[in-house]
């Protein structure tokens, strides 16, 4: 390399540095660092509002981090990251789910030493955030599984378990009926839980009870699988097709006047309705999922929380972040450009949110009150992979559904032993998780 | 031997040449040193020290991680359950694989998965080779068409054959049913039979090219004027095909098996795309149980004991092959 070349490269190099420590030095304010989805209309929309943070608090500093918009992606990452003690990202958007797994780590700091207003948000989702009796996250937007119909195939919605699948079977028939009768996400992943999760609670079952023991094997639960099963292989509602569906072939299929009835998130209403791409827009209605004699309707609650990361050098400004992003004219702002469910109770009887939202409000809080989080427990996901098998094996027909949800009990309960979680999670946390805040 | 038949067969030597140096360079890296090493040979000792570098690079990414993993794989080690520890665990992890009915399942269709994909493969591959020895105008052409599918990235290459199998809208289901075949449209990915129907099929397609390539240069070794001979004294086709080629194409053959079987031993991304190891985990292979233990639970003990189990098994199947590759060679080579 020429002498001269060598000394430009060197000097150029050096120049950067210079400019680098410069700026290190002049800018001394704290920095804090929000990771969570940032890509999309969310991005935009959380990029909007940390900006505005910025201007009205000029002595913080904060950063986007983008993570994988995956959710298992973004777990994986999060975790590695927390098992390395990184003090940021400062401000973590957790799934619902993976709350006390982060809690009972102690990777997320208890959040009551800041005295949020539990009774502001939704019951539920106060209950999914917390891990024995303390808060660790604070509710940010839900999501909640609802049931599509088709008005121009149904008088209304169904009632009961029975008319959901005569209904279905009538739309099918119907002069201009639909091919399916009903679809649901049923590939194995963690959307066939959620889609379990709404059945079950319609037959009056549950994953794990009040007391943390694992309940999927009761007969309740047994009649919820084979019910599902029933809707492909019996009745013949639901094409097998589903068992391969995540929530956009489910959309898809409904989307295209195929399907009578379809349980999806709230995000595809406006997509459904925008009749440049659906040819059912005007023609469909959202509700619950019914139940039958001895369940109640039941909605799988979604969404994400804002948590703060536990080594976290500037835990006071990260929840001052978090106050921000959650207070009603952000979450408000928020469902205006994304269409995400405020979790605050009292914005519902805002008439702005009405205006905001694609789904009518009543429906929405109708929705939001049967909702129901999966089991709260720090292994969650790994329970969670164990179940999805299971009901994959009886839905394919590898397996009768007693046969698989026995399996399936045997090992989660082998899980939870192997976790050193008792009663109530009794056990299965770090030794000093929940002892209260960092001082 | 290689240089008289040149001098017999003149035509084609152009596209033929590249494809024997690759051959002979396989064998090259294969075979032991020569015994003629003497350590006390100044010129060894300073090729020892040629070769130290790149020792020590194969120390450091390829020894010690595995030392490392073996060492994990002696602890329980869970990366969401802290408040465990990392206590040291013996052979526990391994005592659980034993027992574990998932990993046993998941070896069986890693087995089935190689013994089909890789027969398939052998007895394709061997077809097109010969095809590609003939001499007929425009096989260079046709030798880089057949290499296509082996150039596409395998996940995007599985996406193909998810849309071909698709049970509403793929090609397969049409055609199906149009030639009568089926009734109705079959739904592939939810039964356990029909599931490993695109897997295999996406296998074969993807890597049958590869195969014939390697075959196609070992078909090139055998000498033309054993043909003759046998053509003089009257042996049909199929005799020369079962006494001639096959024997001299033995050396080959291990080679691609040796290769083919330990991919598809290993075989993750096509599956993973494919069906994700359902309906249930029915077409799960071991690599992707592992990736599941290891990176979906963050169980970095007992993922990396099932790490050390395949890496055992490939290695035990390496070790077989080149014992065998090893005699063939010789015979070959006198």
């Amino acid at each position: 390399m020429p002498r001269a070349r060598r000394g430009r490269i060197v000097g150029a190099v050096s120049l950067l540095i210079a400019v680098a420590a410069c700026h290190a030095r002049s800018d001394t304010r704290p920095v804090i660092t929000y990771s969570g989805s940032a890509v999309g209309s969310q991005g935009e929309i959380v990029r909007k509002q940390i900006a505005r943070f910025m201007t009205l608090h000029p002595g913080v500093v904060v950063k986007v981090q983008s993570s994988p918009d995956d959710a298992t992606q973004r777990h994986q990452l999060f975790v590695q990251w927390l098992n390395a003690h990184v003090g940021d990202p400062d401000v973590l958007e957790l799934d619902v789910i993976w709350t006390p797994e982060f809690a009972a780590a102690g990777w997320i700091l208890p959040l009551d030493r800041f005295v949020p207003v539990r009774t502001d948000f939704f019951p539920a989702a106060i209950a999914a955030n917390t891990w024995r009796g303390a808060l660790y996250a604070i509710p940010w937007y839900v999501g909640v599984g609802l049931l599509y119909w088709r008005t121009d195939l149904l008088p209304h919605a169904p009632t009961s378990m029975d008319q959901l699948v005569a209904f279905a079977e009538r739309g099918m028939h119907a002069p201009g009926g639909a091919r399916f009768g009903i679809v649901w996400q049923g590939a194995r992943y963690e959307g066939l839980i959620t889609t379990f999760v709404e059945y079950l609670g319609a037959f009056g079952g549950e994953i794990m009870d009040a007391e943390g023991r694992v309940v999927v094997d009761s007969p309740q639960a047994i009649r919820a699988l084979t019910f599902m099963r029933d809707e492909i292989t019996r009745w013949h509602v639901a094409p097998p097709d589903v068992l391969t569906w995540h929530e956009e072939q489910t959309r898809f299929a409904f989307q295209n006047g195929n399907a009578v009835f379809m349980r999806n998130w709230p995000y595809a209403y406006s997509l459904l309705d925008d009749s440049a791409q659906s040819r059912v827009a005007g023609r469909f209605a959202v509700s619950t999922m019914p139940a039958a004699p001895g369940g109640k309707p039941t909605t799988a609650l979604g969404g994400a929380e804002l948590a703060i990361n536990r080594y976290s050098e500037h835990p006071d400004l990260a929840y001052q972040l978090i106050t921000y992003l959650t207070a009603p004219a952000q979450m408000l702002e928020r469902a205006q450009a994304t269409g995400d469910y405020p979790t605050r109770v009292a914005l519902y009887d805002d008439p702005r949110l009405a205006r905001a939202l694609p789904v009518p409000l009543h429906d929405v809080r109708d929705a939001i009150a049967h909702a129901v989080p999966r089991p709260v427990t720090p292994i969650y996901t790994q329970l969670s992979g164990l179940l999805q098998v299971q009901l994959h094996r009886a839905l394919t027909g590898q397996a009768t559904p007693a046969d698989a949800l026995h399996e399936a009990a045997r090992e989660m309960e082998g899980a939870l032993r192997d976790a050193g979680c008792g009663m109530r999670g009794a056990g299965c946390a770090a030794p000093d998780a929940g002892r209260g805040n960092r001082s | 031997m290689r240089d008289a038949r040149r001098g017999m067969r003149g035509a084609g030597r152009g596209t033929r040449e590249p494809l024997v140096n690759s051959r002979s360079s396989h064998k090259g890296q294969l075979r032991i040193p020569h015994p003629a090493s003497r350590s006390s040979h100044p010129d060894t000792r300073f090729a020892r020290l040629l070769v130290a570098p790149a020792l020590l690079v194969i120390a450091l990414v390829a020894i010690f991680p595995l030392g490392w993993t073996v060492w994990e794989s002696l602890h329980r080690h869970d990366l969401r359950l802290p408040w465990l520890g990392t206590p040291f665990v013996g052979l526990d992890n391994y005592a659980r694989i034993a027992h574990d009915p998932r990993f046993w399942g998941a070896l069986a269709h890693t087995a089935f998965f190689t013994a089909v994909s890789v027969s398939l493969e052998l007895v394709l591959g061997l077809i097109f080779a010969l095809a590609m020895n003939r001499a007929f105008r425009g096989r260079s052409l046709v030798r880089v068409a057949v290499l296509v599918p082996w150039a596409i990235p395998t996940v995007v290459a599985a996406l193909l054959w998810r849309f071909i199998f698709d049970a509403q809208a793929g090609i397969a289901n049409a055609v199906l049913v149009d030639v009568g075949l089926v009734q109705h449209p079959i739904v592939w990915f939810v039964h356990a039979a029909t599931a490993w129907v695109p897997v295999i099929l996406a296998d074969v397609w993807k890597t049958t090219p590869f195969v014939a390539l390697l075959l196609l240069a070992g078909l090139q070794t055998i000498d033309a004027s054993l043909y003759e001979a046998a053509a003089v004294d009257g042996a049909s086709a199929w005799w020369q095909l079962r006494r001639i080629t096959i024997p001299l194409l033995e050396p080959a053959i291990l080679l691609v098996l040796i290769f083919r079987t330990l991919d598809a031993f290993r075989v993750f991304d096509l599956i993973y795309v494919l069906t994700g190891g359902g309906p249930g985990t029915s077409t799960e292979p071991v690599a992707l149980y592992t990736f599941n233990a290891l990176l979906q639970n963050l169980q970095f003990g007992y993922g990396a004991a099932l790490s050390v189990v395949i890496f055992a098994i490939t290695f035990g199947l390496a070790l077989l092959y080149i014992r065998g590759l090893g005699a063939g060679g010789a015979e070959v080579g006198q």
